[in-house]
């Protein structure tokens, strides 16, 4: 691998010192001249029909400025995904900005926007609305019962989707296999928990044009969506991109409520309108799709997989979103293409539910998935004793071998094995002691588990967004302005564009800046979501890079009297190949063509030529060649208190490939918050609702219990792996999303290691260890 | 949330003026003390009712002492200071208390009151287990009337207290036992910032031949209306010397003085079952500080 | 009704009208238009609202603004010189410590007080001390590293109070 300047350096973050001292960038800052606030009023039930509003006790308020209701919004019918077109024939629409049906507890029935938000807060207590309660159902099983509720209008027993897909002959497979494996496996319905809850202001002007800010994970998205909802063409919309939010996780990948809301009372008041999250609604607002997943495996002797069956239920919820195509992530690159079968055969149901709305949340179905498979997997090479490393190995593909999902990508830098086996190595997995052996009260466990075919990005999926398109400006200083519509949440994206920018640029990383624009003036780019920033928009941001070198190279060949394919680039110095000494700096080359035509200087006036003259740029908008694959493998040792049932994790090793490390010290960062999700996901969290109302019952950190520090384990150590994947930016393909995907079954593993015994749904609460030791 | 309802905010300088306000709002004027509470009760829609807060900082109630009988908190002293009070010392018959002060976050420590906390009533904090294993007796003030009570009577339902209107917790009195005495306290938690899911604190005072010569054993969480003692569990101790095995029946008896409520965070069957194991542990804990 | 108060914040003194329940956090960011302390609950459960009130670590969404009165506010805005950050955010931002940055200012807060307090915390110490701030983002491993890194330069933690 080549030795790069910039990637592959724990370079600060660029947003880092401003955050430390207060943060100016987060939407939540935004506060613009005559700005009202706005509050939606709620359906405390969870199926109903609204007989009727009457608002105008609300309207006589002092302070209050505009109220809505469905019948003053447009009942355009949408889905709120911001990754895929508005149109899109993959996709189910069926919300409305306000609606006459209540689906689910908390879905908003009207809107106010006020003078400050404690009137438009009271003024919801005097909207009077008639509800007919409707029967509700919260199981998807029930749901989808003969004589169940109807949730949607002529959608039959609540089946939103059935897909399927497989090859050759799953019975078959069975029976060649010496030995056939059976179990369900469910989670549970998680919430993302971002720390900066989603707000928004929208204004508009006399043209009725609306610019909104919004935490959000998608400029272009909220760009189509809002437009759509509202019925508009999308150049009436400008979407202000925010230097970074506070956190999404995939939660800001939707249209939310309060985005439409804000703009539609904005253009109502000719004011701004600012509308804030509480807690509560960002709780409800989306969350994790629970799943029931049956997964059925046949083996042989020799350890090779003959036939592999699954079946999923999935909780959809009120509203279709992303569960259709949640489900067939979950069921592509999380369950069935990691590990190969010549026999395959997978089933799924998507069912309405009055419960509240699904939402993306990082792994997008590879987390219930791998718990299934990574727990399955332990179950089958225990029994037959096969080792776990070999036996994953042997089932799962290589370097060089074509992609399982689309045989014309080639899985060109692959190292699953270096996972697994260094992975080993450090945790010790070869000393790990039989299940269920350890003695006393507090019994340690070792587990792991692996998801060897994930994605970087969404090349090859049906109607998903996936190009991004960056420009590069030189400036006279030496300095480079990246514009990009990458949305960095968090994880560090714009650090990282402006790496491989500098990188690509040869320029030093304090010189490359990303500066923030607006859907007005800025190319394309799909979401952060699917770990695709590095990879795709960092595909786009080095390919606008080298044009923007290519030009500026042809700038510095006139100038310093050379052949541009003689030059070269270096810490912001133009030198000659071999001669270092023929050196001029970026900022002159730059200053020179943007100067005026006759340049004096000490020597007198000098001419410049039209060829030397002008902005320096480099432009791209692109997709990525392929859909690289990350491998990774995590090991947990844990400790179990027999007595409490409480479990404390003690250390996390993981191994990943991915490509070739852009930054360090971020890419830690991401394992490291991937692990704190993963043990709350694995061990603590659950949304719990009261089961005839619907109400949320954890809407608060009160309730919802997510890891502190002191739940962390001291040592998580990280191993990367550079396979060098050729259609990645520097060999860089993706990271963040399987942080979250493997340590839930790598604990279940772990706990099972300690104590003997395994479970088959999460999250595993101390009290469900001591009932399954028998102490309830 | 706002406080819909909220008219007035008071910061009285006198208990007179703490009284004025509390005539003028009866039932719907709510004492402020360090507030940490506050909003966890305004968020579940507890306090919707409230018309005036009256915060009671200016009143003083404030110090903690160390005198020959005991320790004397001010009900307005915080977790903060108290854990740093010089007073606290060492001494292993405040165990207990030493233990339920070193649970909360840094943020509560720095705002909670002790007396807020004790009349707040809520069966899930910790210094009322604790300081109900302790021999613990307040002092309240109401203009013009001073009363003493034990710590016990304080507590007459969920979120309830036996205050009137206007009286407030003045002094918290923690007095000292004769002879041999330590205390422990252990909270059951879902993470390190939670409110219990049960708690438990043993008091256990030995004679000469090491026989036990009084016991207290309290426990909190979700196990009743308030903060309980478990007399039976007690009786097991008294008189005996004190084994592990003893102990272990100890715990086991408080099955007998709890009700363990199901809710979102646990069942009953997991509450009773961690009374037991949490009593047992909070024993030996303030066993081996009698060693 | 509104009521005129007059609060001490970062060593400046404001009158402002508020309302009966306007808690501090809502006053710092809403009236003084000091954006470092966040909100990010509303039940005192998760400390971007973390600020010192006469040098102890408070959730400010927890106080009421009425009973901020007499008392010594600091917020983020008032760490720090205008030379210098201070060593505790300049530790955050070294050590990786910050990613969205929404918990960051109330993690430092409360990381202040714990050196103040406590001038070398085992990292058992950091991890209880920081238990009341919740983070979404790092698994708090960087965080913990910079509290660590900021107790060993052995530069002063507190500004005087």
């Amino acid at each position: 691998m080549t030795n790069l300047n910039v990637v592959g350096k724990s370079v600060l973050r660029q947003d880092a010192y401003d955050k430390v001292v207060g943060g100016k960038g987060f939407p939540v800052n935004v506060s613009l001249p005559g700005m009202l606030h706005g509050k939606m009023l709620r359906s405390p039930y969870p199926h109903a029909r609204i007989l009727s509003i009457d608002t105008s006790r609300a309207e006589k308020l002092p302070g209050v400025k505009a109220v809505m209701t469905p019948k003053d919004v447009p009942q355009i019918i949408f889905s709120p995904i911001f990754f895929m077109p508005a149109d899109s024939m993959a996709i189910h629409r069926d919300m409305l900005i306000l609606s006459d049906t209540v689906r689910f507890a908390g879905q908003p029935v009207a809107a106010v926007a006020a003078t400050t938000a404690a009137i438009a807060e009271q003024a919801l207590s005097l909207i009077d609305v008639e509800y007919e309660e409707l029967p509700a159902v919260f199981d998807p099983e029930e749901a989808m019962k003969d004589g169940a509720p109807e949730i949607h209008a002529g959608v039959k027993n609540n089946i939103r989707a059935t897909p399927s897909f497989g090859a050759g002959d799953v019975e078959q497979g069975f029976k060649e296999a010496d030995y056939v494996f059976e179990g369900t496996y469910e989670t549970q319905r998680v919430h993302t928990c971002y720390m900066e809850p989603r707000v928004c202001v929208s204004d508009t002007d006399s043209s009725g044009h609306i610019t909104i800010y919004s935490s959000i994970a998608h400029l272009f998205g909220l760009r189509e969506r809002l437009a759509y909802a509202l019925g508009l063409p999308v150049s009436k919309v400008t979407v202000i991109q925010a230097p970074y939010i506070g956190g999404s996780f995939g939660s800001k990948l939707d249209l939310a409520y309060i985005e439409a809301l804000s703009a539609l009372l904005s253009a109502k008041t000719k004011k701004p309108v600012r509308l804030e999250h509480t807690r509560y609604e960002d709780f409800i607002c989306n969350a994790r799709h629970p799943m029931k997943v049956h997964l059925k495996t046949g083996v042989k002797k020799d350890g090779t997989i003959t036939a592999r069956y699954a079946s999923t239920l999935c909780d959809t919820s009120a509203y279709s979103a992303h569960g259709p195509e949640v489900i067939m992530v979950h069921a592509y690159f999380g369950l069935m293409l990691g590990y190969r079968a010549p026999h395959t055969k997978w089933e799924g149901t998507v069912v309405y539910t009055n419960n509240m709305p699904g939402g993306a949340f990082r792994g997008y179905g590879a987390p219930q998935a791998a718990f299934a498979v990574e727990s399955q997997i332990d179950e089958i090479c225990e029994k037959l004793g096969f080792d776990p490393i070999e036996f994953r190995l042997k089932n799962t593909p290589r370097q060089g071998d074509p992609h399982p999902f689309n045989p014309e990508w080639k899985l060109g830098g692959y190292a699953l094995d270096q996972c697994l086996h260094k992975g080993a190595e450090r945790m010790g997995w070869a000393n790990r002691a039989k299940a269920g052996s350890a003695s006393g009260t507090k019994k340690r466990g070792i587990g792991m588990a692996a998801h060897p075919i994930w994605v970087s990005g969404c090349v090859g999926f049906p109607d998903i967004y996936e190009h991004s398109g960056a420009i590069i400006r030189l400036n006279v200083d030496g300095t480079a302005y990246l514009s990009s519509a990458t949305m960095d949440i968090g994880s560090g994206q714009n650090t990282t564009l402006c790496q491989i920018a500098a990188e690509e640029l040869g320029l030093k990383f304090e010189s490359v800046r990303l500066a923030p624009g607006n859907t007005d003036n800025l190319p394309f780019d799909a979401p952060t979501h699917a770990s695709r920033v590095t990879y795709s928009s960092g595909n786009a941001v080095k390919v606008a890079a080298a044009d923007a070198k290519k030009n500026l190279l042809e700038v510095a060949a006139i100038v310093m009297e050379a052949n541009a394919a003689d030059l070269e680039v270096r810490d912001g110095m133009i030198s000659v190949k071999g001669a270092p000494a023929r050196a001029m700096s970026v900022a002159d080359v730059v200053k020179r063509a943007e100067s005026p035509f006759m340049v004096v200087g000490a020597e007198g006036p000098t001419p410049t030529t039209l060829k030397e003259k002008g902005t320096i740029m480099g432009i791209s908008s692109v997709a990525p060649p392929a859909n690289a694959s990350p491998a990774v493998a995590e090991f947990v040792e844990v400790e179990v208190d027999t007595e409490t049932g409480q479990v404390k994790i003690l250390r996390a090793v993981y191994a990943h490939d991915l490509g070739r490390v852009v930054n360090p010290a971020a890419a830690q960062g991401q394992v490291e918050g991937g692990l704190q999700q993963g043990i709350g996901y694995a061990l603590m969290e659950k949304m719990l609702f009261d089961p005839d109302t619907g109400a949320c019952l954890t809407s608060d950190f009160l309730d919802y219990k997510m890891p502190t520090a002191v739940e962390m384990p001291s040592k998580i150590e990280c191993i990367f792996i550079e396979s060098n994947e050729p259609t990645g930016p520097y060999g860089a393909k993706s990271l963040s999303e399987a942080c979250l995907i493997v340590p839930a079954p790598a604990i279940a593993n772990a706990i099972y290691n300690a104590i003997g015994v395994r479970f088959h749904s999460l999250p595993i609460t101390p009290e469900k260890i001591l009932a399954a030791l028998g102490k309830l | 949330m706002a406080l819909v309802k909220l008219k007035e905010f008071c910061v009285p300088d006198t208990p007179e003026q703490v009284d004025a306000c509390v005539d003028k709002y009866g039932e719907n004027a709510l004492i402020l003390a360090g507030g940490s509470f506050i909003h966890g009760l305004e968020a579940r829609g507890l306090l919707s009712e409230v018309e005036a807060l009256i915060d009671i900082r200016k009143l003083g109630f404030a110090g903690v002492a160390a005198t020959a009988e005991g320790l004397r908190i001010g009900a307005m002293t915080t977790f903060a200071q108290l854990e740093q009070a010089p007073g606290l010392g060492r001494a292993p018959w405040l165990g207990a208390l030493k233990d339920a002060l070193t649970y909360p976050p840094m943020q509560i420590k720095n705002a909670a009151t002790v007396g807020g906390c004790l009349a707040a009533a809520c069966p899930f904090f910790d210094i009322p287990t604790a300081l109900l294993a302790l021999d613990c007796k307040l002092s309240t003030s109401k203009a013009g009337s001073k009363r003493e009570m034990d710590l016990a009577d304080l507590f007459s339902g969920l979120f309830e207290n036996s205050l009137a209107p206007g009286e407030l917790i003045a002094e918290v009195k923690l007095n000292k036992p004769a002879g041999r005495a330590a205390s422990a306290f252990i909270k059951l938690e879902g993470t390190a910032n939670d409110l219990a899911i049960v708690n438990a604190a043993a008091f256990i005072a030995v004679d000469g031949a090491g026989q036990c010569q009084s016991a207290r054993v309290t426990l909190g969480g979700g196990v009743g209306d308030n903060a309980v003692r478990s007399t039976s569990a007690e009786k097991v101790l008294l008189g005996q010397k004190l084994t592990e095995e003893l102990l272990q029946r100890a715990a086991d008896a408080v099955e007998q003085d709890i009700q363990p409520m199901a809710d979102h965070r646990a069942s009953a069957a997991y509450r009773l079952a961690m009374a037991k194991v949490f009593t047992k542990r909070a024993l030996s804990q303030a066993l081996s500080r009698l060693n | 009704m509104k009521q005129l108060i007059s609060l001490e914040v970062n060593g400046d003194v404001h009158e402002i009208a508020v309302e009966a329940d306007a808690t501090l956090l809502s006053v710092l960011r809403d009236n003084l238009e000091l954006i470092g302390t966040k909100r990010g609950c509303d039940s005192g459960g998760c400390g971007c609202c973390t600020v010192h009130v006469d040098g102890k670590a408070m959730y400010s969404c927890m106080m009421y603004a009425v009973s901020a009165q007499g008392r010594k506010i600091t917020t983020i805005e008032g760490l720090g010189t205008e030379e210098r950050i201070d060593p505790m955010q300049e530790a955050f931002v070294k050590e990786g410590a910050v990613q969205c940055g929404y918990c960051t200012c109330g993690m430092i807060m409360t990381a202040k007080q714990l050196l103040h307090d406590n001038p070398h915390p085992s990292e058992d110490e950091i991890r209880h001390g920081i238990a009341g701030n919740l983070c979404r983002c790092t698994g708090y491993h960087k965080i913990v590293e910079a509290i660590k890194t900021a107790a060993g330069n052995g530069l002063p933690h507190m500004k005087g109070q």
